[in-house]
Formats: structure tokens, C-alpha cells, sequence
């Protein structure tokens, strides 16, 4: 590919809430090894009240992330407080956190209120049975029934480790991809059970490796990749650098030199190359291009046969962030 | 969905769970994991055969020797620890491995009821799967009322030692059912016959011992008292009951 001169590249503010701040969960130079095997690496944050997004791609190291907080799995270094106490060895703060682990477990010979009733029970919530039909009202599973939880969908098995983790009333409520499995009417309700419960004081972290998701769940969003925090803010902000970054896009022409000189000649691209039937250009102004394109091919007389971002996707928008390109 | 209870209104006695509400939890939790149709039938045929084999001992008059072999060689050498393996070993075993655990290690309460509500569990499912065929089969052998009281004490040692054990194997093992079976077939089969030291380290020897101090019939390893053939495996299995509590308080929890 020909390099243009070189795009100037902008990333988000570094993590910003350091150690010296303490939230109601404080995680201060934390990292984790499987081996030789980073999973987290020097990881720094701190988080109060509301609703915190933690976005990274598959394999980021976000669900070790939140094993850690939750006292699953002890770090290799660093320390974490949930509440003031660590996770890992006091038993009270135990039953005022709760995390709905991103893995498909239930007890499926169970029906969806006996399980949350166990889950209840293991908190030792008073009146159990009572706070289980509470928490699946919340999640609009008060009327499933005693068909075992074994034979729910995705969706609904979702919801119910939703409500096993509000059946004790938390004050810190640890999701890892909870909207996985659910339709668009489902996630639209869940995120506004979480934005509830973010407004009551609690502190709610929730974890997507799905833009859209974290742009519904809050403004305030943990970035994390390849194990390390690479940046932390406002939403707002990542979603204007996502916008402003270099995009990659391959054009079907008739005329792919004509075409590529005049993209050139009027600034709109960084980076090009040819083939007989396509250019493939690299622009950090993906809506100019968007908006220009038609009528400079028209105005050429060359056809349009593709227009197809080739880079569009999570990985992309991170790589970004982590390397600059 | 409805609106949550403000968190300033929520009542702050509910974030410790006692051991004895936490020690019922684990066992119901378990008891139903682990009741399976299909695991039950299974494991009620391979101990229904040692009572055939005893119908078959009685029909052809044998002697009280040959009874007491064949419990010791069927009943307490393979029905009480292959039954109380899969049942020990999936106790904790198998919500590990189903990812179930966090449901209860993940909640305001001791390790150790966890541990020995599993173990109760286990023991509920074993004792009635195996010792009444096993001690079918020293009834039906028509040895006499000895081999029938020294099954009955030496099965209880038996059920709750290797659950025990078994429980501890599937909280710190992934491969519990290739380890157990180890120690079953290998080491208790083999190496524990090679002499008097390893064959210490074999919760086969004192179930022998019992039965052997009750008959009166000389079998080989087995010569310890009854007091200690019964003491030695219930203080083991206290062992490996509270080595289990201690890990599981450790081990990552997926």
C-alpha cells in the first residue's frame, strides 16, 4: 500500500482513576499469570457508585478481571478492595457483592424460583422465598412456572443469574456479558434495571465486548485489552475517537486509478492501493468519504461496485487504541 | 421490570449465613445434583451383583470362609469404593467442573459446611446403594449372623471413609475419577498388598481387619484390631474432610 503522510493518531485520556482514589471497589496495580501466561497485567482503577462499563474484545482479559474482584481467583500481584475488604478472604463482603458470571451454569434440575430461592438462601436472606419472587419480578420471570431452568432459553437462563444476583440486594453487582442471549426488547429492560440500580447508589460494573451495548450502558467506560487498561473516561469520547480513526476501505470500480487521483487529489485519503477492479483506501474521515464518494464518481463517470469497510469491527477499533493504528 | 429496594432501605443483618443453615444448603444443593436416574441404576446393578454372587454362595453350601471372601473381595473391594467414588468424587467434583461452585463459594458463609454437606450427600446415596446389597449378599451366603454384624460395622467405615477421601479428591483434583480409580484398583489392589507400611495408607486393610477380628477367618493385611480398624478410617476421613475445607478455601473457582 502507498503511504500518504502519515494520519495523526489520538487516544483516550489514560486510566485516569488511580490508586489513590478509593471507590467502592479499588484495584491497585493488579496482574494475573496462568504460567507464563498474562491474563492481567499492572491494571489500576477505581469505581463508586453508578453504572461502569468494562469494554474489551473476546480474550481481553475482562472476565479474569472480574474473578479477581469478586475473590474467585487471588492476583498474582496487586491488591483489590471490594467495599473496603478483600473479596478473597472476608467472608461479609461476600454477601454484599454478587457477580453473574459470564458462563451458562445453573442448577438445571431446578425451576427458576428454587434457584434463586438457593441463591437467597446462601446469602442468608430472611424470607428467602419471598426476595427469589421479588428478584424474578425484576427480571420479568415471575411467571415461568416449575418447568426446570435446565429447559429455558438462553435468554431466560440470562435473566435468571440476573436474579440470583439481586436476590441479596447489593450494593456492588458485577456482570460479565449479561446481555448475552437476550432480544433487543430484553436488553432494553435489563439496561434499565441496571441504570436503576446504579441511581440507588450501587456501584455496577458490566462488562461487552459489543460497542453498541456500552454506548446504552453509561457513560462511563473501562477500556480494556491484551490484559492491560488501556484507557478509562467517558463514553462520549471513545465514540468520537472511534469515529475519527483511520478506517480502511476497499472500493469496487470501473476505474480504479481515476477514481484513487481523484480521492487524492482533493485530500480524502491517507493511504491507497490498486488492483484491476478496486482501490483500497485508508481515510480518517470515513463520513466525508461516505458522503463524497457517490457524487465524485459520478461526476468522474466511473462506476461504483463495492463500497466495504474492511476494518470495522472490535478488534480494529482496539488495536487502535492500543497501538495507534 | 419493577424498581429495586433502595440501598439505603435494605436490613444489614443478612450478610452472614450460619454453619449449620450453610451445611443444609450444600446438602440439598447436592443430594439433588447428584441424584440421577441413570447414575443410580447403574451403580444399584454393580452392587446388586455381589448379592447375587452371595445367593450363589449360599445355594452351594459354602463355608463361612469362602463368605467372608467373597464380601471382602467383592463388597468392600470394589461395590463400596467404585459407588462411593462417583458419588464422593462428583460431590464437589461435579459443580466444579459444571461451573455450579461460585453458587455456593461465592456467598457469606464457612468453607467447611460446603464441604461436609457434599460429603453428607455422598454418604445418603452410598450407604443405601451399596450396604444393603453387600449386606444382602453376607445374609444370603448363609455364613452366619458374624459376617453379617462385621459387614454391617465394617460397610459404615467403608462409606464414610471413602467418602470422605473421595470428597476431598474432587475438590482438589479435575481427573478425580482416574485418581480414585488409582487408589482403588492400583494402589489398594497392588502396591498395598506388597507389605505391612503401604498397606496402612489403604482404608481396605482396617475394613478387613473388622471383619476378620468378627469371623475369625485369617485374611491377608489385616491385622489390626477392630478399634482400630474402625478409629483409623473415621479419623482419616475427618482429615480429609477439613484438608478439603482448607483447599477449597484456596483453589480458583471458575
Amino acid at each position: 500500500m502507498t503511504a500518504l503522510p502519515p494520519p495523526t493518531t489520538a487516544v483516550l485520556p489514560p486510566p485516569s482513576a488511580g490508586p489513590e482514589q478509593q471507590g467502592m471497589i479499588s484495584v491497585r496495580e493488579v496482574s494475573k499469570f496462568f504460567g507464563s501466561v498474562v491474563a492481567v497485567s499492572d491494571v489500576s482503577f477505581s469505581i463508586s457508585a453508578g453504572v461502569t462499563a468494562l469494554l474489551g474484545p473476546n480474550g481481553a482479559g475482562k472476565s479474569t478481571l472480574f474473578r479477581i474482584m469478586c475473590g474467585l481467583t487471588p492476583p498474582s500481584r496487586g491488591t483489590v478492595e471490594v467495599l473496603g475488604a478483600d473479596p478473597r478472604t472476608d467472608r461479609a463482603v461476600r454477601g454484599r457483592l454478587s457477580l453473574v458470571p459470564q458462563q451458562d451454569a445453573l442448577f438445571d434440575h431446578l425451576d427458576a424460583l428454587q434457584m434463586v430461592t438457593v441463591s437467597a438462601q446462601g446469602h442468608g436472606v430472611h424470607e428467602p422465598t419471598d426476595a427469589a419472587m421479588q428478584a424474578l419480578a425484576h427480571v420479568e420471570l415471575s411467571d415461568v412456572g416449575s418447568k426446570p431452568v435446565g429447559q429455558f432459553s438462553k435468554g431466560m437462563r440470562q435473566r435468571v443469574k440476573v436474579a440470583c444476583a439481586l436476590v441479596n440486594d447489593p450494593e456492588v453487582l458485577i456482570l460479565d456479558e449479561p446481555l448475552t442471549g437476550l432480544d433487543p426488547v430484553q436488553r432494553r429492560n435489563m439496561i434499565a434495571l441496571f441504570h436503576r440500580l446504579g441511581d440507588e447508589g450501587r456501584c455496577v460494573l458490566v462488562s461487552s465486548h459489543v460497542l453498541d451495548e456500552v454506548a446504552r450502558l453509561g457513560s462511563r467506560v473501562l477500556v480494556i485489552a491484551q490484559g492491560r487498561l488501556i484507557a478509562s473516561g467517558d463514553y462520549h469520547d471513545l465514540r468520537g475517537l472511534m469515529d475519527d480513526r483511520p478506517l480502511r476501505i476497499r472500493i469496487g470500480t470501473s476505474d480504479p486509478r481515476r477514481l484513487a487521483t481523484a480521492l487524492v487529489d482533493r485530500e480524502l485519503i491517507t493511504a491507497l492501493s490498486l488492483d484491476a477492479n478496486h482501490v483500497t483506501v485508508d481515510t480518517n474521515d470515513a463520513d466525508a468519504i461516505g458522503r463524497r464518494l457517490a457524487p465524485l464518481a459520478r461526476d468522474l463517470g466511473v462506476r461504483l461496485t463495492e463500497v466495504h469497510p474492511l476494518d470495522d469491527d472490535l478488534e480494529s477499533v482496539f488495536r487502535y487504541l492500543v497501538e495507534g493504528r | 421490570m419493577s424498581s429495586t429496594t433502595h440501598i439505603d432501605q435494605r436490613p444489614a443483618n443478612h450478610r452472614s449465613v450460619p454453619p449449620t443453615t450453610a451445611l443444609a444448603l450444600a446438602y440439598r444443593v447436592v443430594l439433588a445434583q447428584l441424584t440421577s436416574r441413570g447414575r443410580i441404576v447403574a451403580l444399584t446393578a454393580l452392587a446388586l451383583v455381589s448379592t447375587v454372587a452371595g445367593f450363589a454362595l449360599g445355594q452351594a453350601d459354602a463355608d463361612l470362609e469362602a463368605g467372608v471372601r467373597l464380601i471382602s473381595g467383592l463388597g468392600f473391594a470394589v461395590v463400596i469404593p467404585v459407588v462411593s467414588l462417583v458419588f464422593g468424587g462428583a460431590a464437589i467434583g461435579d459443580l466444579r467442573e459444571d461451573k455450579t461452585l461460585v453458587y455456593l463459594w461465592l456467598r457469606p458463609m464457612d468453607r467447611w459446611p460446603i464441604v461436609v454437606g457434599a460429603f453428607l450427600a455422598a454418604v445418603t446415596l452410598t450407604a443405601p446403594i451399596t450396604l444393603i446389597p453387600v449386606i444382602a449378599a453376607a445374609v444370603l451366603a448363609g455364613s452366619g449372623g458374624g459376617l453379617v454384624a462385621a459387614t454391617v460395622i465394617a460397610g459404615l467405615v467403608a462409606v464414610v471413609a471413602y467418602c470422605a477421601v473421595f470428597t476431598l479428591l474432587g475438590v482438589a483434583l479435575r481427573r478425580f475419577i482416574v485418581w480414585g480409580l488409582a487408589y482403588v484398583l492400583i494402589w489398594e489392589g497392588f502396591i498395598a498388598l506388597g507389605g505391612a507400611g503401604v498397606a496402612r495408607f489403604a482404608i481396605r486393610k482396617y475394613t478387613r481387619s473388622i471383619i476378620v477380628d468378627r469371623t475369625g477367618i485369617d485374611l491377608n493385611l489385616a491385622d489390626f484390631s477392630q478399634t482400630t480398624g474402625i478409629v483409623v478410617p473415621l479419623v482419616a476421613a475427618a482429615v480429609a474432610l477439613a484438608v478439603a475445607s482448607w483447599q477449597l478455601a484456596r483453589q480458583d473457582i471458575d
